[in-house]
């Protein structure tokens, strides 16, 4: 994957903030999280912009993963058209349909090389919450599969929105077990299958965790992140962000990237945050809730469909 | 008469003769009505089928509702919670034991407005969730006991089924070792096997008194056949006491034995075919219908409020007879568009 990277030397320093505003983050999270995967991997996609990024990686770079979906799809080139690992286009264009034990079965007994996770909180060890904000009695989604994922999956990425919040010294609650404690072999003393997480790709770049003592750092950034925005992403954490003494520098995103990412999110179910601001919405707000707003939205999906079919085939 | 194997299920043959007539008949079609009222009771744990946003069966939700029953508590890994929240609402649920709720998933629009609001105001009853959360104790008004949510992961859900299914107690596994969820979650037991002297959580068996499972073709006798993704449909009608199947296509059984890898569900686990189309709206049904997505988030907005919400209630749930008027007041010409979307994809093999 060398192409993907580059020098900062490439781009006139006047050019770098008009780079940098052609692109939304989750567009930046998915290119970046999208080059984490080596061909012919089996690759667990959950949904959200996790599995964006699986889809543009199936599209772009690694044409022979094999992606797979929790409710038993195996084989297909997204799910990311509509918003279930369960969605009828990834059955449509799937090579096996099971069950969704046989699928977390498959998982426990290795045949997964890596999966794609989202999170709202993470410690400096991976171990990451999506349960519950105790301080704001608030409670998240849960784990789903993503707490059997994080113990049984060979790697996780995790792909995310950059958030200062997100980042805890300790967690409310730990769904998704991480390094846990952080000591050596906590992992395989507690019997987990899985290697545990091994990166996390957001738009103010990438984190990996230190082979040895398990800590999170910054890996890699675009190349419009100068020594002053990479201070402030270090002073988000509630604790000393080591950065590694190599920072790479990723390509922005690519044109191919940005084109499988819109084909897979034709209708906007990611990139845009708020739901009335996506297609969808705007038909709910004008009132079209008659056969003429089906008719729009589902053109809409089935045209979108179309377009992936005639990719794959 | 009373035998009980030891270690296993206890198990009573006069209750079982009683049982084994519904099994046992040639012909299981009855209603969705006489369904629900024949087989679930006040009481009574019940699972559904499908997965997020697919093949569940949301008519039974909004049956359940309309027949008013009372302490119930629904088993599910990643459902749509939209129709679990129906009955949050109504207060009719005792206990939910889930993975995945989709909170925020709509961007800004709660997808489970009535937990939210029984966890922050205590209405129609307060909530405990997971032995983190509860509703604050000055807003808990009544003697009417908490809505208890018990967190579990998918895979260790499903192996509640599997395990159920397989007349064993529990089903070990390696997941969520040494995360939180089976620190707060006391039915999950975390031993040293006696093998290999490693950890290992164990999952406790389930079988709820009754499986709605939505399939895309039965015959009167109750031989399911799911075209699609099986989700842990198979477990869970081994599983449950009862069975509803709810029907897209009712068909002969030859028709059956034309294909018959398709069948999942055999007609020896059913208790009830219900020949029901459209009975997973909103969520779709693989080659039969798509997601209605616009009906999902419209059916959201109101119920964000309470007041929205019983008024929502009165006129789609309530106002509706059964689900044949559900569909006249949504619209058939709605429901045909749903359906020739997903047919432009995939089709159940004829």
């Amino acid at each position: 994957m060398g192409h993907l990277y580059t020098t900062r030397e490439k781009y006139a320093p006047e050019q770098l903030d008009e780079i940098k505003r052609k692109y939304t983050p989750p567009e930046l999270v998915c290119c970046a999280g999208s080059r984490e995967i080596i061909d012919r991997e089996v690759v667990f996609v959950g949904i959200g912009i996790s599995d964006l990024a699986g889809a543009v990686a199936k599209l772009v770079h690694t044409p022979n993963v094999i992606l797979v979906a929790e409710a038993g799809y195996i084989g297909f080139p997204s799910v990311a058209v509509l918003i279930s690992p369960a969605d009828n286009s990834a059955g449509a264009m799937a090579m096996c349909h099971q069950s969704l034990p046989e699928m977390f079965l498959d998982q426990q007994s290795g045949f997964v090389d890596v999966a794609y996770l989202g999170f709202a909180q993470m410690d400096k060890y991976g171990n990451v919450n999506v349960s519950y904000i105790t301080g704001q009695q608030v409670k998240m989604n849960g784990s789903g599969g993503g707490g059997d994922t994080a113990s049984s999956a060979g790697r996780v990425v995790y792909t995310v929105e950059f958030n200062p919040r997100q980042w805890v010294k300790k967690v409310d609650y730990i769904t998704e077990p991480g390094f846990l404690d952080g000591s050596r072999d906590a992992r395989k003393k507690a019997n987990l299958v899985g290697g545990g997480p091994s990166a996390v790709a957001t738009n103010r770049g990438v984190f990996r965790f230190d082979a040895e003592t398990h800590e999170l750092y910054l890996a890699e950034v675009f190349p419009w992140q100068d020594e002053e925005d990479i201070e402030e992403v270090r002073k988000s954490f509630p604790w000393d962000l080591k950065v590694a003494e190599e920072l790479k520098i990723m390509e922005p995103p690519t044109e191919r990237e940005l084109w499988a990412l819109r084909l897979m999110d034709s209708t906007s179910n990611y990139i845009l945050a708020s739901v009335m601001d996506r297609p969808i919405g705007k038909i709910i707000l004008a009132g079209k809730l008659n056969l003429e707003g089906y008719d729009e939205y589902l053109g809409m999906q089935e045209k979108a469909i179309r377009e992936i079919l005639e990719f794959v085939s | 008469m009373k035998m009980a194997v030891k270690g296993l299920r206890t198990i009573n043959y006069e209750e079982r003769a009683k049982d084994a007539d519904y099994k046992k008949r040639l012909n299981k079609v009855m209603t969705e009505k006489e369904a629900v009222e024949t087989f679930l009771h006040d009481g009574d744990s019940f699972c559904l089928g499908g997965f997020v946003m697919w093949r569940q069966p949301e008519s039974v939700m909004r049956e359940i509702a309309r027949q008013g029953k009372k302490h119930l508590s629904i088993v599910d890994e990643s459902g749509t919670f939209e129709g679990i929240d129906l009955l949050v609402e109504l207060g009719m649920l005792d206990r939910i034991d889930i993975a995945y709720a989709i909170t925020r998933q709509v961007g800004g629009i709660s997808g489970t407005p009535a937990l939210e609001r029984g966890l922050k105001e205590g209405l129609p009853r307060p909530v405990e969730a997971g032995g983190v959360l509860a509703t604050p104790k000055d807003k808990v008004k009544s003697d009417v006991p908490p809505l208890k949510i018990v967190d579990w992961t998918n895979f260790q859900v499903a192996l509640r089924f599997v395990a159920g299914a397989f007349n064993v107690p529990f089903m070990p596994c390696r997941s969520s070792i040494g995360s939180d969820i089976p620190k707060y979650n006391k039915e999950i037991k975390e031993i040293n096997d006696p093998y290999e002297n490693k950890p290992l959580i164990l999952i406790p068996a389930y079988k709820p008194d009754v499986a709605f499972i939505s399939v895309q073709r039965a015959d009167r006798r109750g031989n399911g056949q799911i075209w699609g993704f099986k989700g842990t449909d198979y477990w869970k009608a081994r599983a449950a006491k009862h069975v509803v199947l709810l029907t897209e296509e009712l068909v002969p059984t030859e028709k059956i034995y034309e294909n018959p890898g398709l069948t999942v569900i055999p007609a020896y686990c059913t208790d009830a075919v219900v020949h029901l189309p459209f009975n997973c709206h909103p969520t779709g049904c693989f080659g039969c219908y798509t997601v209605d997505s616009i009906n999902f988030i419209a059916l959201l907005l109101p119920r964000q409020s309470r007041d929205g919400a019983l008024k929502w209630l009165d006129e789609w749930v309530f106002g509706c007879k059964n689900h044949f008027e559900y569909c006249d007041k949504l619209g058939w010409e709605k429901l045909d568009r749903l359906a020739k979307s997903e047919h432009k994809l995939s089709r159940i093999p004829d």
